[in-house]
């Protein structure tokens, strides 16, 4: 009981300690400060284009959105009230500027098809150079999952997708996800159970434990 | 708990957002229904898997843009701070704009402006000529020098007011005798007629020996008429 007590205690010292630091650095950014601007871009970017490219599963598109959340920031930090905590502001903006982007993605490019650029040509260099401390086969299957959950990701509800995405890959709170979804705590909690079920069912026992490698023999040519 | 409920709090279970008591009844349940528990253990690996998706690497690209976007805004965000640091901003926006549109015709009317120069200033003296725009630019009347002959039968010049030459529009003074010429366009007097007292022995040296520079219409010779006008003398005089 005791420890949990001082659990509770360090929480909400971090909390006030967080909401210190956005109140610090949006008074820095109000006074074009330059390191503010810095400061910013070192701590969110990184969040908000996981999170874009999450939720649109298309690098282009998710760069051209974390671009316009920090503009919209940039240009709307004098109308930050302190409400919400600046992550909590910056990831709405995100969620509704990746909800932008795929209603018009939907209206004027669904038809389009990439001519000579394959899924592997398009990721990034540093996605594609292998990681030494791992195995190529842990590589090839965290790969594999990767492109699964990815797929599955695109074919679930948008609704359920950004519930899912906040909560298991950007890590927010059910109170934070409410808060950049701008719905009840109960909505969130009936998206995220949906959306795990919804995934569930799209990757199929696909995300079971680790296939064991099979030898398969040939005979010699 | 039935199978289909416990599968609804196997979300809030690994979220940590069962009450105790509900927790419990919860795991009891797994530990007894395989099915349930492959479930759970499906969702498990399904978050384990998302999670190791929450960093995917920043275009560098990406990041230069932003930083480059970011610059701006401080930039913009300064310019506007103040009134005067707004009226700065905007002076060296026009400034700026004025400059990129003058600057492409800058060259070529500068490289203009000094070719007609230098071709205007090649030209003008063979370009140069007396313009006078007054009455006489378009007409002239002829103009000439008396001449007389003297005793030996040479041509001399006659003094300066005896006869004179004067144009049709200048009236001929009361005590003169005068004579009206038509003079040719080759200066030749063609005609005449005593406009005036009577034909004196100078007016006929006049009529007969006189050369005159031709009238001119738009600067060709032309014929017309001239006086010449003799002022009598007191003392010569014919009654």
């Amino acid at each position: 009981m005791a420890t949990s007590i001082l659990d509770l205690n360090s929480e909400q010292t971090a909390e006030a300690s967080a909401e210190g630091d956005d109140l610090r650095l949006v008074e820095a950014l109000r006074q074009a400060s330059e390191q503010a601007y810095e400061e910013l871009l070192s701590r969110f970017q990184q969040p908000v284009y996981t999170l874009a490219l999450r939720l649109l599963n298309d690098q282009s598109e998710a760069s051209d959105v974390v671009q316009e959340v920090f503009l919209k920031v940039f240009r709307n930090i004098g109308n930050f009230r302190g409400q919400s905590t600046l992550k909590t502001w910056i990831y709405r903006i995100t969620v509704n500027e990746a909800h932008n982007t795929r209603r018009w993605f939907f209206r004027h490019r669904r038809r389009e098809v990439e001519l000579d650029t394959s899924l592997e040509d398009a990721r990034n260099w540093k996605e594609i150079i292998p990681d030494r401390s791992r195995s190529p086969f842990e590589e090839a299957f965290d790969h594999e999952q990767h492109l699964m959950i990815e797929a599955a990701l695109e074919k679930i509800n948008p609704i359920f997708r950004d519930a899912v995405v906040l909560r298991d890959i950007t890590d927010l709170s059910y109170e934070e996800i409410a808060e950049v979804l701008g719905v009840s705590l109960g909505t969130v909690k009936s998206r995220i159970l949906r959306g795990r079920e919804a995934l569930r069912d799209e990757l199929a026992g696909s995300l079971n434990a680790r296939p064991a490698l099979r030898l398969v023999p040939k005979t010699a040519e | 708990m039935s199978c289909e409920h416990v599968q609804e709090l196997i979300s809030p279970l690994l979220d940590r957002r069962l009450a105790a008591g509900e927790r419990e009844k919860m795991l009891a349940h797994l530990q007894v229904c395989r099915k349930c528990d492959e479930h759970l253990e499906a969702i498990q690996n399904q978050r384990k898997a998302l999670r190791r998706m929450d960093c995917a690497p920043v275009p560098a690209g990406l990041t230069a843009q932003l930083r480059v976007m970011a610059s701006h805004e401080r930039e913009r965000h300064l310019s506007r701070a103040t009134l005067a640091a707004r009226f700065r901003y905007w002076s060296g926006r026009m400034e700026l704009m004025v400059d990129n549109l003058m600057r492409p015709f800058a060259l070529p009317f500068a490289g203009g402006l000094l070719s007609a120069l230098v071709i205007f200033s090649v030209l003008v003296p063979s370009l140069s000529f007396h313009h006078n725009f007054g009455d006489e630019a378009f007409f002239t009347s002829p103009d000439g020098e008396v001449v007389l002959v003297d005793s030996r039968g040479g041509y001399v010049q006659a003094g300066y007011l005896d006869p004179r030459i004067l144009p049709l529009n200048i009236a001929i003074p009361d005590n003169s005798n005068a004579v009206t010429l038509t003079v040719d366009e080759n200066g030749k007097v063609c005609d005449w007629y005593v406009s005036r007292g009577q034909l004196t022995p100078e007016l006929l040296n006049v009529v007969m020996f006189s050369q005159f520079k031709p009238a001119t219409n738009f600067g060709l010779p032309t014929a017309a008429k001239v006086n010449a006008v003799q002022q009598v003398l007191p003392g010569r005089m014919r009654s």
